[in-house]
């Protein structure tokens, strides 16, 4: 099917993240669905849960007693070989955390979106990526979005990234709770139809549990065989680099939509500074780009769209030469009194051979808005630094009496 | 033909060699089980005793024949129900899908997710071998442990005194409360009787089917290994472990015991009450025939229904 024939069949819709999430997931075709409830991501399960009522939905649907349950039921269904899909929010993931881990180390395909929310305490129902973040080592792909329609595309992509012969490691698509959960924008459904013709389905033949084909699932493993068990991981996610490529672009071509891959760069190609982001504060980092042009500074953006396998040579290329960045966490990495994301970025140019300036800065927690304001003072911060700041800059609005 | 001659002709599901303890009660209940459930089974063994001793084994040269595997020790439940849909997704709806779990992962850390599978009706069949504790990792204390009974988490001191604090948790009643289609106790001293309740299981096609299995253990609470199997049946003679069914609440006591031995004749037979003082095995045979007597009221009302 050609761009053109994708993109007529696709329809023009406006929905909130949500449902982006749920009609991403529900073209995929899951044959298993468990998932429960919660705030941000409560609409998925309830879109789904409808979907599945109106019979516009083919597959098993389990209502579940818990996050905990859910990924387990899944973990259970992909050991039979077939597609799963749930999503989650914060607490929930942390109470998943111990089926999370297996899902990976068991090398099951499983596609889960993640609608960020900050972690408590104190009590706190607002975005932020603290939840999946903070389980980045866990053996799961995790590719952060910024707006709806990248929510839905990206919910597709996943289970081919996932479900490749070179990967077979679960995935999330994780999207900002509220900011993107709950807020409504233009978005193109693709037919059913194209999207058949874009994600095959899924047929395991790497772990199974199968009267007809009997196999023991996990004996207990001396550390030697561990060790490989690992190796073969860590290669799979290496893999997925490529991967994650390769489908992105071929989605690209059909449905005529291109998100950047594993990072997506915008006006980098002359800059001398940029501002590296995650998530749905990339628009407004965006606009601050565009303000800063207009003003003679010549600065970029730079999406991190995978952080798990996390694209080295890709921020390599694009950073190279810089004379600075700075780096907008929404969450915190206690203990280095930085963000995540900036350990991650300044880890990946120990590579090269110059020293570029940086500025780790944390914004926006709990919900809270980062404006463009706060994002033009970031900018400038990095046009005027010179040096490699390791403590966290806060950018927040001053609030009454604080 | 008789249970033993049926048996006698069923292929062992389980290879020869596995570690457990000599004389252990549970290796006979599982290899009876998996006998009667055959290989068109998926079969989970959570960590516990029959984890540890090799069921979840190697290329088929060692542990369970059919398809095997750890689940974690708190969502066997879980992952069987969500290995149910996958197969109800394929369509191949005749496949057994069974948990052979102590009682650890399923009275503690696994009833969130056995209780939700059971309210859901996932078609599983749970069979729980209750050791009363963490046995294969040096007898720590369940909420299965019966009360005053030494674990090395509650231990007795020098005058005696200690033991655990609490009653035993009454799980087949609670598991019965889930209005599941089938739920049994059983035990290794009434093989006949065990067999029929593990048919009667796998004869359910919608919902949750549970078996509550009494295995007193040698090793961890102090019983000669050739008095495994008598042990085990003066727990059902004593009437502390009533062998019932029930189905969709309608309960039945399959083996009703007119006149009791005392629940002190059944204690005796373990080290892990030998610091017990007239008292203490006064209030064990008291809670005994409390819990008879519920369990005769409820199968007045369910006959009654």
């Amino acid at each position: 099917m050609s761009t053109h024939q994708a993109a007529a069949k696709s329809r023009v819709d406006v929905m909130n993240g949500n449902m982006a999430a749920a009609w991403g997931a529900r073209l995929s075709r899951p044959q298993v669905i468990a998932a429960y409830p919660i705030t941000p991501q409560t609409p998925v399960v309830e879109y789904l849960t409808q979907f599945f009522a109106d019979q516009e939905l083919d597959c098993q649907m389990s209502e579940v007693d818990s996050e905990h349950t859910a990924m387990s039921m899944l973990t259970g269904a992909s050991l039979t070989g077939v597609r799963c899909y749930t999503a989650t929010s914060s607490q929930g993931l942390a109470l998943m955390y111990e089926p999370y881990f297996r899902a990976s180390t068991l090398r099951l395909p499983i596609v889960m979106n993640i609608v960020n929310r900050e972690m408590i305490s104190p009590q706190t129902v607002w975005g932020g990526p603290q939840d999946s973040l903070t389980l980045r080592d866990a053996g799961w792909l995790q590719i952060y979005v910024e707006d709806n329609q990248e929510i839905l595309d990206t919910t597709i992509q996943a289970f081919k990234i996932a479900e490749h012969q070179d990967v077979l490691l679960p995935i999330n698509v994780c999207y900002d709770g509220f900011y993107l959960s709950h807020m409504s924008e233009r978005v193109e459904v693709p037919s059913q139809e194209s999207v058949d013709a874009f994600l095959p389905s899924y047929h395991s033949d790497h772990i199974l549990l199968d009267p007809d084909r009997p196999a023991a699932v996990d004996p207990l493993t001396s550390g030697y065989l561990l060790m490989e068990y690992r190796q073969k991981h860590m290669a799979a996610q290496q893999a997925a680099l490529d991967v994650i490529a390769q489908v992105h672009d071929e989605f690209a071509r059909l449905f005529g939509r291109d998100w950047g891959g594993l990072i997506e760069t915008y006006r980098m190609e002359d800059a001398r500074y940029a501002l590296v982001t995650m998530g749905s504060v990339t628009g407004a980092v965006r606009e601050v780009v565009d303000r800063k042009r207009e003003a003679g500074v010549p600065i970029g953006l730079i999406k991190v769209r995978a952080l798990r396998p996390f694209p080295l040579q890709q921020l390599r290329s694009a950073m190279s030469g810089l004379k600075g960045y700075g780096v907008i966490d929404r969450n915190v990495s206690f203990g280095w009194n930085t963000g995540i994301l900036f350990q991650e970025v300044r880890s990946a140019l120990c590579g090269l051979d110059e020293q570029i300036p940086c500025i780790p800065f944390i914004s926006g927690l709990g919900g809270e808005d980062i404006t463009l304001d706060l994002v033009g003072q970031a900018a400038d911060a990095v046009v005027r630094n010179t040096a490699m700041v390791e403590q966290a800059q806060w950018l927040q609005v001053a609030h009454e009496g604080r | 033909m008789t249970v033993m001659e049926k048996l006698a002709f069923k292929e062992d599901m389980i290879s020869p060699g596995i570690s457990a303890c000599i004389g252990c009660n549970v290796e006979l209940t599982l290899r009876t089980v998996m006998k009667i459930l055959g290989p068109n089974t998926v079969f989970a063994v959570p960590p516990g005793c029959m984890g540890g001793v090799g069921v979840v084994g190697w290329n088929k040269q060692s542990g369970a024949k059919p398809p095997v595997f750890f689940p974690l020790l708190d969502n066997t439940a879980s992952m069987l129900a969500g290995i149910r849909l996958g197969y109800n997704a394929q369509g191949r709806t005749d496949i057994n899908v069974v948990a052979f779990a102590g009682d650890g992962a399923t009275v503690d850390a696994g009833f969130q997710a056995l209780s939700g599978a059971a309210e859901r009706g996932d078609r599983i069949l749970y069979i729980c071998y209750d050791n009363e504790g963490y046995m294969n990792t040096g007898y720590q204390r369940s909420s299965s442990t019966s009360k005053w009974a030494w674990t090395s988490t509650t231990p007795v001191n020098a005058s005696g005194g200690g033991g655990k604090r609490q009653h035993k948790k009454d799980f087949p009643v609670i598991m019965a409360m889930h209005d599941i289609p089938y739920m049994a106790t059983a035990s290794p001293a009434y093989i006949p009787d065990l067999v029929a309740k593990v048919e009667k299981a796998m004869s359910v096609t919608e919902g949750l089917a549970y078996i509550h299995i009494y295995n007193p253990c040698l090793t961890g609470w102090g019983i000669p290994s050739d008095q495994s199997i008598e042990a085990a049946r003066k727990a059902v003679q004593s009437r502390y472990f009533p062998l019932f069914e029930s189905s969709r609440r309608k309960i039945r006591i399959t083996r009703k015991v007119k006149e009791p031995i005392p629940v002190k004749a059944y204690i005796q037979a373990s080290k892990k009450f030998r610091h017990l003082d007239d008292e203490q095995i006064q209030e064990l045979q008291e809670l005994t025939d409390e819990r008879y007597r519920f369990l005769e009221a409820m199968e007045q009302v369910s006959q009654e229904g």
